[in-house]
C-alpha cells in the first residue's frame, strides 16, 4: 500500500501548495466566482429594450399617429423625436440620439383609404443587429394588427372570426423553445460558465508548472517529490485540480443559474454524470498543455486570448453547422467545445445522456489522450532521477 | 550620450531580448494572425446559410409537399429530415441536429380549402440564438407567403388584380433598410471589433510582462541604468520596438478586414488607421498605467487580464450598451476598445466626417495621461523591489 501512501502525500502536499498560492488561487477561485456574476449582470436586461427611434411623418394623418403611437407603445422601440425631414432625422442618427428610424410616406392615410397597399419604410444603423431586430420586428407586429383593422371596415358585417380567416386561411404561430424571451444572458452565460472552467484550469495549471520549471532550473525542487513514481505524482496532483473544481463546478452551474434566474432544467444525475468526464478531460488537457510552460507567467499571456476564438469555434454563436472543416478539426481539440454544447442541452434543452452521448464520447476519449500525454510529460520530468 | 541616442541603445537592447524570447513571437506576430485568419474566415459566408431545419407534415398533401419544398429554397434554411411527430423533432433539437422545425397537423389543407383556419408551427431551439433567429426568419417568411398565396387565389377567382388584392391583403407593408450592411453580414458585425480587441488585449499583457520580466531576472536596474534613471526615457525604449510591431500587426488588421474581405469602409482609410493607431497606444498607456499603479506586477497581470477580456461585452459591439446596468454604462468610457468601437462606427461603417469622433479621439489620447500619474512609483518599484516567489 506504500502508493496509496505516496498518493495521499503528494494530494496533501499539492492542495497545501495550490492553497497557499495567491497566484493560482486568483485563477483556481477568485476569476470563478467572480467573473460569472460580471457577466451575468452585464446582461441581466437579457433583451434590447426601448431602442431611441426618431419618425420621420409625412403623412400628418390620424392613421399615421395612430401608427406612430402603437409602435412607440410596444416593449422594444421608443420613439424619442418626430423629425420635420430625413436629414434632421439622419443627424440625429449621427448624434447617436437614436438608432432607427420610421419614415412615413405622404400618401400613407390616401393608399389606405382608397385600397392601394403604402410602403412604410424602417431604417436601422447596424452598429448593432438587435436594433435591426427590435424596429424590424415591432413595426411588422403593429402593421399586422392595423392591416386586421383595415380590412375589418373592408368587409363591413363580418365577423371577427370571419376577417380573421380572410387575413389568414392559414393561422401561425411561433414557439421559442427553451430560452422562451430569446435572452442574451440565457444564450451566452452557460457556455461562458464552461469556458471559465477549462481556461482558469489551464491558466493556473500552468502557472504551477511554469514555476515548478523555474525552480529546476535553479535546482530547487519541493522535497515531496521526491521517492514518488510519475504515476502517483499524476493521479495525486490531478484529484487536487479534480476535488477544486468539483466545488468550483457546483457553484458555476447550480447556484449561478439560479441567482440570476437563467434556464435550468437539468436533472441532477444527468449533469453529474456530464460534468466529471468534462472536468476530468480539462483536469488532463490542462497537465499536458502545461508541459510548455517555460516560467510562471508565460501561460497568462499566451492562453487568456483563445478564449474568445473558442467560444465561437463551440459553435454557440456561429452555428456548428457552418464552421469550415479546418477549424471544426481545431475545435475538437479542446474539451470546452463538447463542455459547451452538451451542458447547454443539458442545462437549458432538457437533453438527457443519451442525447449528448456524441459529446461525452468525446469527453471521454480527451480524457484518456491526454491522461496518456500527462504520463508520459511526467515521465520525462520525474522520471530517472527524483525516484530513488 | 544625449537622450535620443540613449533611447535607441535600450530599444535595441529590447529589440534583442524579443528575438531571443519565443513568447514575444509568439504573442505579438503568430497569435494575432492565427486569430485574424480564424475569425474572417470561420464567418466568411457573412451570414450562414443551410441551416439545418426539420419538417413534422402530418398532412402530407400535395399543398404542404409544395411549403416544405419552398421552405427548402429559402437561403438559410436546408431541411435535412421529415419526423413522425412533435416529439421526434424536439428530440432532434435536444441532440443538436437541428435548430427548428416546421409542424403542419392533420387536416391543414382540407381545413384551409373549406376557409376553417387551421394553424401551423414553427419551434426554433432559441438557446443558439443566430441559427434560431435566421430560421425563425425564414419560416415567419414562409407561412406570411403560405397564408397569402391562399388569399390571393380567392381573391383573383373574385376578379381582383395583382395590386388590388396585396392592397386588401397587405395594406400597410414594411420595407426595412439595413443602413450600410444590407446583407446583415454578422462578419462585418463581429469582426471589425473582435479582432483589434485581441490586439488590445495582447498588447497590455505583452507590455505588462515586459516590464515584469526585467524584475525577475533582476535587469531592472541595469534596464534603468541605461537610461541615467529616467524612467521617462527608459519606458520609450521599452515600447519603441513594441509600437513598431503592434502597428505592423495593426495595419496587417485593416488590409485583412477592408483589403481582402471589403468590408464597408465609408470613410477612407486613414480614419481607420487613426482609429488603430490610437488604440495600441491607448493600450499600452493602460498596461503601463496597471504596472505602476498596483502594489505587485503580478497583480498587474491579472488586472490586465481582467480588463482585457471585459473589454469585448463592454464595448457593446454584440449587445448594445444601452440594455447594460448604468454603472457599468459608464464604467466603459475605460476601456479604449469602447473608443476604438464608436470611431468606427462613425467612420468605417458610417462615413461621417472626423469631427464627429472627436471625444472619442481625444479620450483615447488622454489614456496617455494615466502612466503620467504613476511614474515616480513604477520607478521607486523597478530600483528597490526584489522578486520573490
Amino acid at each position: 500500500m506504500k502508493w496509496l501512501k505516496n498518493m495521499i502525500e503528494v494530494w496533501t502536499y499539492a492542495m497545501k501548495n495550490t492553497l497557499f498560492d495567491e497566484g493560482v488561487v486568483v485563477f483556481f477561485v477568485i476569476v470563478p466566482l467572480l467573473y460569472p456574476l460580471l457577466y451575468a449582470y452585464l446582461y441581466n436586461n437579457e433583451n434590447v429594450r426601448e431602442v431611441p427611434t426618431v419618425v420621420v411623418d409625412n403623412s400628418h394623418s390620424q392613421l399615421s399617429r395612430e401608427f406612430t403611437r402603437r409602435v412607440d407603445a410596444t416593449a422594444d422601440v421608443e420613439i424619442v423625436s418626430h423629425c420635420q425631414d430625413m436629414e434632421e432625422a439622419k443627424k440625429m442618427i449621427h448624434h447617436r440620439d437614436a438608432y432607427c428610424l420610421i419614415y412615413i410616406p405622404k400618401d400613407f392615410a390616401k393608399d389606405v383609404a382608397e385600397h392601394r397597399q403604402t410602403v412604410v419604410e424602417l431604417y436601422s444603423d447596424m452598429s448593432g443587429i438587435l436594433y435591426y431586430k427590435a424596429v424590424y420586428s415591432s413595426c411588422t407586429e403593429v402593421s399586422l394588427e392595423m392591416n386586421k383593422e383595415i380590412k375589418a371596415q373592408l368587409i363591413p358585417g363580418a365577423t371577427e372570426q370571419q376577417i380573421s380567416a380572410f387575413q389568414y386561411p392559414i393561422e401561425y404561430k411561433y414557439v421559442p423553445m427553451f430560452n422562451t424571451q430569446s435572452g442574451f444572458a440565457t444564450f451566452l452565460i452557460p457556455a461562458i460558465l464552461m469556458m471559465i472552467i477549462q481556461q482558469t484550469m489551464v491558466l493556473g495549471v500552468g502557472m504551477m508548472a511554469g514555476e515548478e520549471r523555474e525552480e529546476v532550473r535553479k535546482h530547487i525542487a519541493s522535497p515531496y517529490v521526491i521517492g514518488k513514481k510519475p504515476i502517483e505524482m499524476l493521479i495525486g496532483r490531478s484529484t487536487v485540480i479534480f476535488t477544486i473544481y468539483a466545488v468550483i463546478s457546483v457553484y458555476l452551474v447550480c447556484i449561478v443559474p439560479y441567482l440570476f434566474d437563467l434556464v435550468h432544467i437539468w436533472h441532477w444525475q444527468t449533469l453529474l454524470a456530464f460534468m466529471v468526464p468534462f472536468i476530468t478531460s480539462c483536469v488532463f488537457f490542462s497537465i499536458a498543455l502545461s508541459s510548455i510552460a517555460h516560467d510562471r507567467e508565460s501561460f497568462i499571456i499566451m492562453f487568456v486570448f483563445i478564449s474568445i476564438p473558442l467560444l465561437f469555434a463551440s459553435g454557440i454563436s456561429w452555428p456548428s453547422s457552418n464552421i469550415p472543416i479546418f477549424w471544426k478539426g481545431f475545435s475538437w481539440l479542446f474539451p470546452s467545445t463538447f463542455g459547451i454544447n452538451g451542458f447547454v442541452r443539458i442545462t437549458e434543452m432538457g437533453a438527457t445522456l443519451a442525447d449528448v452521448q456524441h459529446e461525452l464520447n468525446v469527453l471521454w476519449i480527451q480524457t484518456i489522450v491526454y491522461f496518456i500525454i500527462s504520463y508520459i510529460v511526467y515521465k520525462r520530468t520525474y522520471g530517472k532521477q527524483l525516484w530513488a | 550620450m544625449n537622450g535620443l541616442q540613449q533611447i535607441a541603445a535600450i530599444a535595441k537592447r529590447e529589440q534583442k531580448r524579443m528575438l531571443q524570447r519565443g513568447i514575444y513571437t509568439f504573442c505579438m506576430v503568430i497569435a494575432p494572425v492565427v486569430a485574424f485568419l480564424f475569425f474572417t474566415t470561420l464567418m466568411g459566408e457573412g451570414l450562414p446559410a443551410e441551416l439545418p431545419a426539420g419538417v413534422v407534415d402530418e398532412d402530407n398533401t400535395s399543398t404542404t409537399r409544395e411549403v416544405i419544398r419552398n421552405l427548402d429554397a429559402f437561403q438559410q434554411t436546408n431541411i435535412i429530415e421529415h419526423y413522425p411527430d412533435v416529439a421526434a423533432a424536439r428530440k432532434a433539437m435536444q441532440r443538436g441536429k437541428i435548430y427548428a422545425f416546421y409542424y403542419i397537423p392533420k387536416g391543414t389543407t382540407q381545413l384551409a380549402i373549406s376557409g376553417k383556419q387551421p394553424t401551423v408551427s414553427f419551434y426554433t431551439a432559441a438557446s443558439y440564438l443566430i441559427p434560431a433567429s435566421l430560421e425563425y426568419r425564414d419560416m415567419k417568411m414562409m407561412s406570411e407567403y403560405a397564408s397569402g398565396a391562399v388569399g390571393r387565389a380567392t381573391l383573383y377567382a373574385k376578379g381582383y388584380t395583382e395590386d388590388q388584392a396585396m392592397a386588401v391583403l397587405q395594406p400597410i407593408k414594411m420595407e426595412m433598410h439595413a443602413v450600410n450592411n444590407p446583407s446583415l453580414n454578422y462578419s462585418v458585425y463581429l469582426c471589425n471589433t473582435i479582432l483589434p480587441g485581441i490586439i488590445m488585449l495582447l498588447i497590455m499583457q505583452v507590455s505588462i510582462y515586459s516590464i515584469y520580466v526585467e524584475l525577475k531576472e533582476e535587469t531592472s536596474k541595469e534596464w534603468l541604468a541605461m537610461a541615467d534613471n529616467d524612467i521617462v526615457k527608459a519606458l520609450l525604449g521599452k515600447l519603441l520596438p513594441q509600437i513598431v510591431t503592434w502597428s505592423l500587426m495593426g495595419l496587417f488588421c485593416l488590409s485583412l478586414l477592408y483589403g481582402v474581405w471589403h468590408f464597408p469602409l465609408n470613410s477612407g482609410i486613414w480614419p481607420m488607421v487613426l482609429n488603430m493607431f490610437l488604440l495600441i497606444n491607448a493600450s499600452l498607456a493602460l498596461g503601463v498605467f496597471f504596472c505602476g499603479a498596483l502594489p505587485s506586477l503580478r497583480w498587474a497581470l491579472s488586472l490586465a487580464t481582467l480588463w482585457g477580456v471585459l473589454s469585448f461585452p463592454i464595448s457593446g459591439f454584440s449587445f448594445p450598451q444601452m440594455s447594460f446596468p448604468a454603472p457599468l454604462r459608464g464604467l466603459s468610457w475605460l476601456f479604449p476598445l469602447r473608443h476604438y468601437f464608436l470611431i468606427y462606427v462613425d467612420q468605417a461603417l458610417n462615413g461621417l466626417p472626423l469631427y464627429y469622433s472627436w471625444l472619442n479621439i481625444a479620450i483615447q489620447i488622454a489614456f496617455w495621461a494615466l502612466p503620467v500619474l504613476v511614474l515616480g512609483r513604477l520607478k521607486k518599484f523597478l530600483l528597490e523591489y526584489h522578486y520573490t516567489h
